[in-house]
């Protein structure tokens, strides 16, 4: 059958057909390869892909080893779902029964989360830093990682009875999240910047990883 | 890694060179001393003041819309800034601060000044209110929104003064005086605004130690706040401030703001009037009276 088709339409257009004569070889094969097809897999698959890339680029955030992954294949879905998930729990509440709870609304913690990071990211490109835009901001997001730990931690212990010496251990907490969060961004971009400029480039991103420190210690029930 | 300063010499000296190229197609006496003139202006540039040249001619060509028209405003090392801002704290008649800003004014400064003390002073407004209602038992709780009150309160006061006071120096200047001449002394807008942001620095410490809550201490840190960058402010508008008509009037308007500023700052974020806790358990009082006689009312007429 195969070969008379071929012969067929040998003269019009040979290779199409031949390629769509062999179903199912595509699963198994890897992203780079050039006749990579996703229309063929199940959703799940494609789902868990991009999960799984996420969750070793968050890997690579916690162990600050090798930095390719994170700097080359760039994306932002781990961001926003740190973001989101950030954002939803610092949110204040908005009850007329005790007039707010002063906290930062939703948006608040977005805007904080996206706009800081755009706006260190041009920081460090004004400097004459030689990274691409979303490439700095792929990392700035990602490197949320230990503060939002630190949130979940805190988020637990504030489930406790309060005292002084568990606000001690929030802070301390929110303090580990914030010097992990900027060590570890420095280690991702700290080699875009000239040295005599480096302290420059770091101290925003320090500041930006504070104030996300000072929201997670701030944040109580 | 390409380094900033060395692109725009390598399109200089590209630049520069193209007339050499037209000459060795025809040459010519007259184009031979062209070039010359044009390799001397070079060495003479890189020779004193150097940078200055390069940056205005690099920044002529970059359009308004692109970063690198803005990378000049952000050509500034780490030692510089460090310079500037202890300049900016030593009050100091030969004027440092104002050497360092006449070769290139950055933005830098200015802005990472502002935001690192909008959250300064909303972290620590934060704390002293803590602090104030630690004796207490009301269950205290923080307020975010400080944030948004200090970044327009700093934002303004860092804009809007410095282009007032640049108007205002334009106007009010005697260019006929003989002081006139030098035409650089009155400082442009955008030198203006890095002064002002520098002078905000000391509040950045000097708000940490706001959240103590003694009441003396305060006001005695808001006029040593004040003295110190106003005077500094001072002694770098001084040239400027020499030629105008209404230099008094002026001096006296930058003091005033300044002074507005670093009182409006400790009122608004760090001062409670002391008998607050008495009058929000008297207010939660009439509320659930005057609940308690409006509810059963409406039961009746309903």
């Amino acid at each position: 059958m195969d070969t008379t088709k071929l012969e067929m339409f040998d003269d019009v257009e040979s290779h199409v057909e031949g390629e769509m004569v062999l179903p199912g070889q595509t699963n198994t094969q890897q992203i780079g390869q050039p006749d990579f097809n996703t229309l063929d897999e199940p959703i799940r698959v494609t789902i868990m892909r991009d999960l799984k890339a996420v969750g070793i680029k968050f890997a690579h955030v916690l162990f600050p080893k090798e930095k390719k992954t994170l700097l080359k294949e760039w994306d932002l879905w781990g961001p926003l779902l740190l973001c989101t998930f950030m954002a939803m729990i610092l949110q204040g509440s908005n009850d007329a029964s005790n007039l707010g709870d002063g906290g930062p609304q939703f948006a608040e913690v977005f805007v904080i989360v996206w706009i800081g990071s755009m706006i260190v990211t041009l920081n460090s490109k004004l400097l004459g830093g030689n990274i691409s835009f979303f490439q700095s901001v792929c990392v700035l997001g990602y490197c949320l990682l230990p503060t939002t730990i630190a949130l979940i931690i805190c988020r637990i212990i504030l489930l406790a009875n309060q005292s002084n010496m568990l606000f001690f251990i929030r802070f301390a907490v929110s303090m580990a999240g914030f010097f992990w969060a900027t060590y570890a961004s420095m280690v991702f971009l700290g080699d875009s910047q000239k040295p005599n400029r480096k302290l420059l480039a770091v101290y925003p991103i320090g500041l930006f990883y504070f104030i996300i420190s000072w929201l997670v210690i701030s944040h109580t029930t | 890694m390409t380094n900033l300063q060395e692109v725009p010499t390598d399109e200089l000296l590209s630049f520069h060179d193209y007339p050499s190229v037209h000459n060795s197609e025809s040459p010519q006496k007259s184009a031979q001393i062209n070039v010359n003139v044009n390799n001397a202006n070079r060495q003479s540039d890189n020779g004193g003041g150097g940078d200055m040249g390069a940056n205005t001619a690099e920044s002529a060509m970059k359009s308004f819309w692109t970063v690198e028209y803005y990378q000049q405003f952000f050509d500034i090392d780490t030692q510089d800034v460090i310079d500037r801002i202890i300049a900016s704290v030593t009050p100091k008649r030969d004027n440092s601060l104002k050497h360092h800003l006449r070769h290139k004014p950055d933005l830098y400064g200015p802005i990472w000044i502002s935001i690192t003390l909008i959250f300064t002073i909303a972290i620590s407004g934060n704390v002293a209110n803590y602090l104030q209602n630690a004796n207490t038992n009301i269950h205290w709780k923080y307020d975010f929104h400080l944030v948004s009150y200090a970044a327009t309160a700093i934002f303004m006061y860092v804009t809007l003064i410095p282009f007032t006071l640049w108007g205002l120096l334009k106007w009010s200047s005697d260019v006929n005086d003989l002081e006139g001449l030098e035409s650089n002394v009155t400082p442009g807008a955008l030198e203006l605004i890095c002064i002002y942001g520098y002078s905000l620095f000391i509040y950045i410490p000097v708000s940490i130690l706001w959240s103590i809550q003694i009441s003396m201490l305060q006001w005695g840190l808001v006029l040593v706040a004040t003295f110190i960058s106003g005077s500094v402010l001072l002694f770098t508008l001084l040239p400027a401030l020499r030629l105008s008509r209404h230099k008094l009037f002026l001096i006296a308007g930058i003091i005033l703001c300044h002074l507005i500023l670093a009182a409006g700052f400790k009122m608004y974020f760090f001062h409670s009037p002391p008998n607050i806790k008495v009058h929000v358990p008297i207010e939660n009082v009439i509320h659930t009276t005057i609940k308690s006689i409006v509810v059963p009312s409406n039961n009746t007429t309903g």
